[in-house]
């Protein structure tokens, strides 16, 4: 077994054992319990930060993509979602048609 | 025919979360192509870690220079720590049978996150039966998708593949954009962007859980004032 496959299996069994201690926790608490309240908190303030770093800040392969070509994409996506009355999937396909099209252009 | 909760879910994923998901494993599996690395491993890291955040630091970290297996693990880990607070929160809509444990590998980013606008408006025991037939669709998308990112590698030209990757956080742009009127989701939203700059500072693997901890709970702290 190489290095990467050690590694792929031991962070797998890693995301079980904290998906599993996250539902055992939860499931033991009431619903309107204060640590639920913070624990979703915390889970959308990550998905948050997310987008904003994915968007503003990027790294990786998404960072070749140039700035203005992803704040048009944001901007794409705003107007779909708006254009659409709230349609996911058209405001999704906008916004890459408005990344696509602004990155064409510069 | 009549339309069961599982079928439902199945059908609900299959539309802009699919697209979203299928966008960036296809991306995934070209990079693993790219990284020598097998189908299989791609496979098994999409299916069994099934957290891109965690997928791409171990891909980066393990493939890396020196390739150290323990510091791989820790930094995918802590870069898919989020799983726990996700779980801790979901628990409650998935109700305390035996459906919920089968729940437990499909808890992403992509399911909670549309679970958790959906299933409040679901009766009790049809909870568990959406979420997984929501979980399978897309779980299902994402394993095809990584494999045909991982044998048209060689044909994907890079800024596609960057393109697709764009999916992703586009799509979650958009669904936070949605709830922003939903209780207790305006203050964790913004909190998680006024600390997103703390991940530039802590890099990948622990920015982002820094970020959502101090975004969060301060967020919370308010809420509760």
């Amino acid at each position: 077994m190489s290095s990467a496959d050690l590694a792929l299996v031991l962070t797998v069994l890693a995301g079980l054992l904290l998906r599993a201690a996250g539902l055992a926790l939860g499931g033991a608490l009431r619903p309107d319990h204060p640590f639920i309240a913070w624990a979703n908190a915390v889970s959308v303030a990550t998905l948050s930060a997310f987008v904003v770093l994915s968007i503003a800040a990027p790294g990786g392969l998404l960072a070749t993509v140039p700035w203005p070509a992803r704040m048009a994409g944001v901007a794409a996506g705003a107007a779909g979602w708006r254009l659409f009355r709230g349609g996911l999937l058209p405001a999704l396909l906008a916004g890459l048609a408005g990344l696509l099209a602004a990155w064409t252009v510069s | 025919m009549t339309t069961t909760p599982f079928r439902t879910g199945f059908r609900e994923a299959l539309g802009a979360p699919a697209l979203a998901m299928g966008a960036t494993f296809l991306a995934f599996g070209a990079a693993v192509a790219e990284a020598g690395l097998s189908l299989p491993w791609a496979l098994l890291s999409s299916g069994a870690v099934y957290g891109m955040a965690g997928q791409l630091v171990l891909l980066g970290v393990a493939t890396g220079p020196g390739g150290a297996v323990l510091p791989a693990v820790a930094a995918a880990t802590a870069a898919n720590a989020r799983f726990l607070p996700m779980s801790v929160a979901i628990a409650p809509l998935l109700g305390r049978g035996m459906l919920r444990w089968l729940a437990l590998p499909f808890i992403a980013i992509t399911p909670w996150a549309a679970a958790m606008r959906r299933l409040p408006g679901l009766r009790e025991s049809a909870r568990p039966r959406w979420f997984l037939g929501f979980a399978l669709a897309s779980w299902t998308a994402a394993l095809a998708a990584t494999t045909v990112g991982h044998l048209l590698a060689p044909v994907l030209p890079t800024a596609l593949r960057a393109a697709l990757l764009f999916t992703n956080p586009l799509y979650f742009a958009l669904l936070l954009a949605a709830d922003l009127g939903r209780p207790g989701v305006r203050g964790a939203v913004i909190g998680g962007a006024l600390a997103a700059p703390l991940a530039l500072w802590l890099g990948p693997a622990w920015g982002l859980l820094a970020a959502g901890l101090v975004g969060g709970t301060g967020a919370f702290l308010v809420g509760r004032r």
